[in-house]
């Protein structure tokens, strides 16, 4: 099925803008970097390129303009003669064939100049070619943006065209101007259609939707019609005429018998007899509107005859359809003033429409092939015998019962009504409040209270802060009672002088502690972190410890002998054995596994002994100069300084900073 | 108003936000500040196009305020004399200029004997034989050198076969065969898309003439039968001198003017 749906076409660039979305692509997406030394192959295909991706893309944008846009004799002839009406047709055509021409010179153009860069034998006479190539693409551009002004226009307008679908059920409303079409349409459907007292408020279609018997409807309103010869019309008159003749629906013709639109009862009979033919084969209603000005029994003489002549001729329709020939269902009176008989009308139509609609589907031959899927049982009754549902009497008591609760239930409004109706009866608003006490809702509660604003006071979880305050108060309250018993017990406490002393001792030793401790830290800041070895002074050595040691009496000699220069004495540590080694032993002998094999021990030089060479004659002279070299470097290390090992070659040049094309701003300025 | 123009329809039902007005004149008032911030950030492509954009707008108001100026402006009064004025005693008579033409087509008689002409561009740069060929080498070693390629614009008569490779010496590429020229006629100051008849004469030597080869100078023949020319004595001119302007190898097109 197809959809009618304008609203997707891209936009279409005006002329100027156009050529700079095109060019300026080139720019970007070809590369941009060339030099004269270049191999002339080269030269010729960099400028080449450019060409033919300017053309290609002028080629891309111009084939969607083209493609896009409908082609007015491959759609639905109601869209293409209202597209014809609102933006003529020939106009149209010769803007897309202008576009399609364009599309073609320019890749003539391209082609062309390709064919002369293949002769281009220097940089300059590439980029002539390359700049003229471009240049006159750019003119042919130019000289079409009056079409592409047009077509853009156009599809803004295509874009806001009510999306009528051709070929669903469809409800059409038609008359004279200010008959009160729209306003019926904005009574049966959502359509928001501007309703004013004058004629041609409507001035192009609109579309609406409702629904009848579960199926959806699409109501359109036309503008209003006047009865002149064809030609005479106007645009926004073509509209209505377009979408009489080529929508299949039910058309309501509106009648305003009063007259107050501004025409006659005749004038309006002969519209309708001239625009007769648009008429034929589709479910007709004559529909009088504006009944609550003029009853339709209250007519004039002259008047009524025009009327039921129009009648018999909508009649007419119905008897052509094979309907029977009564006028019911052919005139109907409304008033969309009163609402007073609207929905008649509305279902009247539907009801035709669809009947119409599955006639012609009966008639057609693809029924077959869905009828012969269908068969609809109809069970003849076999005897005279009643045969009515069964429901459980629980079932219906229990129904009695809902609606007599439902009844029940008294609502506010029947309170209202019995305590004194409306004015009198003045709702609670307190009743339904959930408290913790049912007392206290009718409590009175102060706004002002002393002078202060009550709310400012009120706290949700007061309670709760309370109740934590509380504890905290009690748990304080013990641990200060502990805190003076144990004063008491140290005052009570006589001291005998030998324990003074000591406590006089244990004070100083804390102070100079403290002290020592705080000169330590104020000096540790400033000073780098040496690591112990480099420990300039010896000041931490095993005597020093011994000292320390025994001036808190404790015997030091221990400690002294498993000092890390006492305690290693003869051979180092054995090298234990592999984890994996008596395992490997209970192991299976056919599948020896090879990450269990014990490791091979390479033989090691053994330590102090150095290899002659680099210049140096035996190994006794390296070893003067290994000795030398560390020397020389003791007191270096000694202070952390920088020495030869420390040297670094920085990299003055990073790579990333100096490579690669720039995409914003300069090398300075990244 | 159709009926997807919600923005109308809301418009028209409730009037404009109370601060529509307000909010677009500062809108407007903000835009040139905006557009100074944008003209001094852009760079590259879009900076240069910008800066033209500019620089236009800004040379067209220039241009409208002096105009204003002008009513208060002194200045000096123009009281030149128009060419082909005629004082009032003479208004009537008419003017034959006919005795001129005919002296002119004399002349150019002359010049055309003596191979000479007025023409608009009468120096031009020498084009080096480099310039204008190029060798191909030939043979089955590629050893020989005789052979050469013409690699500017060349015009060649309708009935032009390629003579037998053996013996063509001078090949003219398909790709810069030309036939058509843009002529413009001086007085009339348009140009036409005029066939070429042939190359009358190449300033860089006669081999070229030959050729048919044409640069920069090269005096063309090109048919004016279109612009309906007419010869003193009645007869329609078909063939008209013309020399080119531009260089064509570069610009994939021949632009001449005419000689009248």
């Amino acid at each position: 099925m197809v959809q009618y749906n304008f609203k997707k076409m891209t936009a279409v660039p005006t002329g100027k803008d156009f050529i700079d979305i095109i060019l300026s692509r080139t720019q970007r997406q070809t590369p941009t970097v060339v030099h004269k030394g270049y191999a002339i192959s080269r030269l010729r295909q960099f400028y080449m390129r450019k060409v033919k991706y300017t053309q290609q893309n002028f080629h891309e944008k111009l084939s969607t303009i083209i493609d896009e846009f409908p082609r007015l004799d491959d759609i639905h002839p109601f869209y293409g003669d209202l597209l014809h009406v609102l933006y003529n047709k020939d106009h149209y055509k010769l803007a897309l064939g202008q576009i399609n021409t364009a599309r073609n010179l320019i890749s003539k153009v391209a082609k062309d100049y390709v064919k002369l860069l293949k002769f281009g034998d220097s940089l300059y006479r590439c980029k002539s070619l390359k700049v003229a190539a471009l240049g006159r693409m750019c003119t042919i551009m130019k000289r079409i943006s009056p079409s592409l002004a047009y077509l853009e226009q156009v599809r803004q307008h295509m874009a806001r065209l009510p999306s009528i679908d051709p070929n669903t059920r469809t409800i059409l409303i038609c008359g004279y101007p200010n008959v009160g079409k729209s306003s019926f349409i904005n009574k049966i459907t959502r359509a928001d259609v501007d309703v004013q007292p004058y004629a041609f408020t409507t001035k192009s279609l609109f579309v609406g939707h409702t629904d009848y018997k579960y199926l959806r409807y699409q109501v359109i309103d036309t503008p209003g019609i006047l009865d002149r010869p064809f030609e005479d019309r106007n645009i926004i008159e073509m509209c209505s005429i377009t979408a009489l003749a080529h929508l299949r629906a039910a058309v309501l013709f509106f009648l305003d018998v009063s007259g107050s639109c501004g025409y006659s009862v005749a004038q309006q009979a002969a519209l309708f007899h001239s625009i007769k033919s648009l008429f034929m084969n589709k479910p007709l209603i004559i529909v009088c509107n504006k009944i609550d000005l003029q009853g339709l029994d209250a007519l004039p003489e002259e008047d009524m005859k025009l009327v039921t002549e129009m009648k018999a001729e909508a009649a007419k329709t119905v008897v052509a359809q094979g309907g029977e020939a009564s006028g019911e269902a052919v005139l109907l009176t409304m008033s969309t003033l009163t609402e007073d008989g609207v929905i008649a009308v509305k279902n009247a139509a539907c009801e035709r429409l669809l009947n119409q609609r599955v006639e012609i589907k009966m008639k057609s031959k693809k029924i077959n092939d869905c009828l012969n899927r269908f068969h609809v049982a109809m069970p003849k009754p076999r005897d005279n015998k009643e045969r009515p549902p069964c429901i459980p009497q629980a079932v219906l008591e229990a129904r009695a019962k809902e609606t007599q609760q439902k009844e029940k239930r008294k609502l506010e409004r029947d309170l209202e009504d019995e305590n004194g109706g409306a004015g009198v009866y003045s709702a609670s608003l307190r009743k339904h409040y959930i408290l913790a006490d049912e007392e206290w809702k009718e409590d009175i509660m102060p706004e002002i209270l002393d002078g202060h604003n009550v709310y400012d006071f009120v706290d949700a979880d007061i309670l709760q802060r309370l109740e934590e305050l509380e504890r905290e108060e009690g748990l304080r309250l013990e641990a200060e009672a502990e805190a003076e018993d144990d004063a008491l017990d140290m005052d009570a406490r006589d001291l005998s002088p030998e324990e003074r002393e000591a406590l006089a001792e244990i004070k100083k030793k804390k102070a100079m502690l403290i002290q020592e401790h705080r000169i330590k830290k104020s000096t540790a800041e400033s000073r780098p972190t040496v690591p112990r070895k480099f420990d300039r002074y010896r000041s931490f050595t095993t005597k020093r410890m011994g000292r320390e040691l025994s001036t808190l009496g404790m015997d030091p000699s221990a400690a002294i002998n498993r000092a890390r220069s006492k305690s290693r004495v003869g051979r180092k540590r054995e090298r234990s054995q592999a984890r994996g080694d008596d395992e490997a032993v209970n192991m299976d002998v056919d599948q020896p596994n090879k990450k269990l094999r014990l490791r091979s021990r390479s033989r090691s030089r053994p330590p102090g002994e150095v290899v002659p060479g680099e210049g140096l004659r035996d190994s006794a002279q390296k070893v003067k100069a290994i000795k030398l070299a560390k020397n020389s470097v003791k007191l270096r290390n000694k202070s952390a300084r920088r020495g030869e090992a420390d040297r670094v070659i920085p990299n003055m040049k990073p790579k990333h900073l100096f490579s690669g094309k720039r995409s914003i701003g300069k090398t300075s300025r990244r | 108003m159709p009926q997807g123009d919600y923005i109308d329809l809301h418009r028209k039902r409730h009037g404009y936000r109370p601060d529509h007005f307000e909010k677009k004149r500062k809108k407007e008032a903000r835009e040139v500040h905006k557009r100074s911030a944008i003209a001094q950030k852009a760079i590259g492509l879009k900076g240069k196009m910008f800066a033209k954009k500019r620089y236009a707008e800004k040379a067209l108001m220039k241009k409208t305020l002096a105009m204003h100026d002008e009513s208060t402006s002194r200045r000096k009064v123009d009281d030149k004399v128009h060419d082909g004025a005629l004082p009032a005693y003479l208004l009537d008579r008419d003017e034959t200029t006919r005795a001129k033409v005919l002296s002119n087509t004399i002349k150019q008689k002359r010049k055309e004997k003596a191979g000479k002409w007025d023409v608009p561009l009468p120096k031009v740069r020498p084009v080096a034989e480099e310039e204008m060929f190029r060798v191909i080498r030939s043979g089955k070693r590629k050893s020989k050198q005789w052979k050469r390629m013409v690699s500017k614009v060349t015009f060649v008569g309708p009935a032009f076969t390629r003579k037998p490779p053996k013996y063509e010496r001078f090949i003219r590429p398909m790709a810069l065969r030309f036939t058509k020229a843009h002529v413009t006629h001086p007085e009339l100051k348009c140009t036409f898309n005029l066939e070429i008849i042939g190359v009358k004469k190449n300033p860089n030597g006669t081999m070229y003439t030959s050729l048919g080869v044409v640069t920069r100078g090269t005096i063309i023949e090109v048919n004016v039968s279109e612009l309906g020319l007419v010869t003193p004595a009645g007869k329609v001119v078909w063939g008209k001198y013309a020399q080119v302007t531009n260089n064509p190898e570069n610009d994939g097109c021949i632009n001449a003017v005419l000689l009248v």
